[in-house]
């Protein structure tokens, strides 16, 4: 679960503060351009490092320095609780007067508050912990040093930590590039999870008890379910089908006939299936109320909260009225920018003033963090 | 929600009451596709309004339908009885009202939790058939309407 998120000078967050810490469960609401994708896009950079990019110039940009500030180091802060333990990772970029390429200015890794590894620069110094020696060593300064230094071990911190940002699910589907089709498996999709099915090989090779779970959530929700299918398509791929039965007569459709908003029941039942197969995992869903029917939404959104409310975190945005419903106070965050030359704010609803009905108030752009 | 299979529909007077709903569906083992909340009323006469003029003739239709209204009691004492005397007696037997004695607001400052705490908490005590928190001097003014409403909802509403 996170308990801190930290962003300064990074687009249009500046010195801002996440606050989910303890919350099973948020919702962030915001106008268009508050900054609600950008809060996925910094959890996909430090995914990104655990799954092993390390070059500085592949994880941020010149253009993401806020208002083109770059005088001022972009900063990252993390802090997660896996097991009881704090986990903190720290990172900031910057970019010296006269150089083209951004580089890392400061780098640390904690655990339970002692440092792992802190780096200035190139110095990177490891402490000495359990059996390993403490060691100072160099690292390129364009390379974030987190992917380079090995683990020992599966009980290894840097290793709980890595994979646990690794398996981090960060969620903007776009149902209509999504085929079903897979040469592989995964347990980490991509944001667009057009690699669907690479995702539902690799959840049922590492539980296949999982589908118990992707089996019930849809027989919920379509109440016409009947089996979906994963067969081999040739030498290397697969491709899933599923499959729909009434009374006595049954068709089998290809995952990508399906609609959009049937595809992100799939997503769903494969999301919830995830957290008890290899979470509790942490979700950010952009607007998972696109593609869906007004009468699912409210469902669709319950379902996930209710799948995470004793596991996982859970973190969506969205636009909606009925999903705006299906939060409360103390955990709807509202956020704000003001204009394109001021920083977002956010603030949990529950310290703000509202009168009335909230979606009307979100409507008439009432309530202001 | 299908509406061929016996479900309920909750009205709620305010957004306190909404939130207290919200705990209410995070219940883990609710028959989610069992229960709607439809929109705010804004005040328990409108409830009533709503009742009588959008619900009183589909639930006639369908004898599937059941319905919670959510009011605030406001200490009335004959609040209850007025809000009864809405319901036709045909529909008496699928109507249940609850609400808090007061406010819900109250049921916080008294350290009952958030709204959503309260409204897992009043979950749980009607799936298990204890009264922990129904009891609560704030609630406890239910008893009577409980006892009606649990042996007819709980098993549409838990698994």
């Amino acid at each position: 679960m996170i308990k801190r998120l930290y962003v300064n000078n990074f687009r249009c967050l500046e010195n801002f503060e996440l606050p989910i810490s303890e919350r099973p469960s948020t919702l962030l609401f915001g106008r268009n351009g508050s900054g609600k994708s950008t809060v996925g896009v910094v959890l996909e950079v430090f995914q990104s490092i655990a799954n092993g990019t390390n070059r500085v110039g592949q994880l941020v940009r010149l253009s993401d320095f806020a208002q083109e500030r770059s005088d001022t180091p972009i900063r990252f802060e993390i802090e997660v609780v896996i097991g009881g333990k704090v986990y903190g990772y720290v990172l900031a970029f910057e970019r010296p007067d006269g150089f083209k390429e951004m580089r890392v200015f400061e780098e640390k890794f904690t655990v339970g508050g002692k440092t792992v590894y802190s780096r200035e620069g190139a110095q990177v110094q490891l402490a000495g912990m359990n059996k390993a020696k403490a060691a100072n060593f160099q690292v390129d300064w364009h390379l974030v040093a987190l992917p380079v230094i090995q683990e020992q071990s599966k009980t290894d911190p840097l290793y709980i930590f890595k994979t646990w940002l690794a398996r981090m699910l960060i969620l903007a589907p776009i149902p209509s590039l999504i085929t079903g089709d897979s040469k592989g498996e995964t347990l980490t999709p991509k944001r667009d999870v057009t690699d669907f099915g690479e995702w539902f090989t690799g959840l049922l090779a590492y539980s296949p008890g999982a589908y118990t779970k992707i089996d019930s959530y849809l027989r919920e929700v379509m109440l016409d379910f009947k089996d979906i299918k994963n067969p081999s398509s040739g030498t290397d791929s697969r491709s899933l089908t599923a499959q729909f039965q009434q009374d006595r007569a049954s068709i089998s459709l290809p995952f990508r006939n399906l609609s959009d908003g049937e595809k992100c029941f799939f997503i769903c039942a494969v999301t919830l299936a995830a957290n008890e197969a290899y979470g509790p995992i942490f979700c950010f869903w952009d607007e998972p109320d696109n593609y869906l029917a007004l009468s699912e939404v409210g469902h669709f959104v319950m379902a996930l909260r209710r799948a995470f409310q004793n596991g996982g975190q859970l973190l969506i945005t969205s636009h909606n009225p009925e999903a705006v419903r299906k939060f409360s106070d103390e955990n709807t965050l509202i956020m704000k920018r003001p204009s394109h030359l001021e920083p977002t704010i956010v603030r949990m609803l529950s310290d703000i003033q509202v009168q009335g009905d909230l979606v009307d108030a979100l409507i008439r752009d009432d309530v202001e963090p | 929600m299908n509406k061929y299979v016996p479900h309920v529909l909750v009205l709620c007077e305010d957004d306190a009451n909404r939130q207290i709903v919200n705990g209410f569906l995070l219940d883990p083992l609710l028959n989610p596709r069992n229960i709607h909340v439809l929109g705010l009323a804004g005040g328990w006469r409108r409830v009533l309004d709503d009742f009588t003029n959008l619900h009183r003739d589909a639930m006639s239709a369908n004898q599937n339908q059941y319905m919670v209204l959510l009011i605030d009691f406001d200490e009335v004492e004959n609040r209850l009885a007025k809000v009864k005397e809405v319901i036709p007696p045909n529909l008496a037997e699928r109507v249940f009202v609850l609400g808090a004695s007061k406010e819900p607001e109250e049921l916080r400052t008294e350290g009952l939790g958030t709204w959503e705490v309260i409204g897992q908490n009043l979950a749980r005590d009607c799936r298990e058939n204890t009264s922990v928190t129904w009891s609560h001097r704030l609630l406890r003014h239910n008893a009577e309407e409980l006892k009606r409403m649990t042996p007819i909802l709980k098993p549409i509403l838990f698994r």
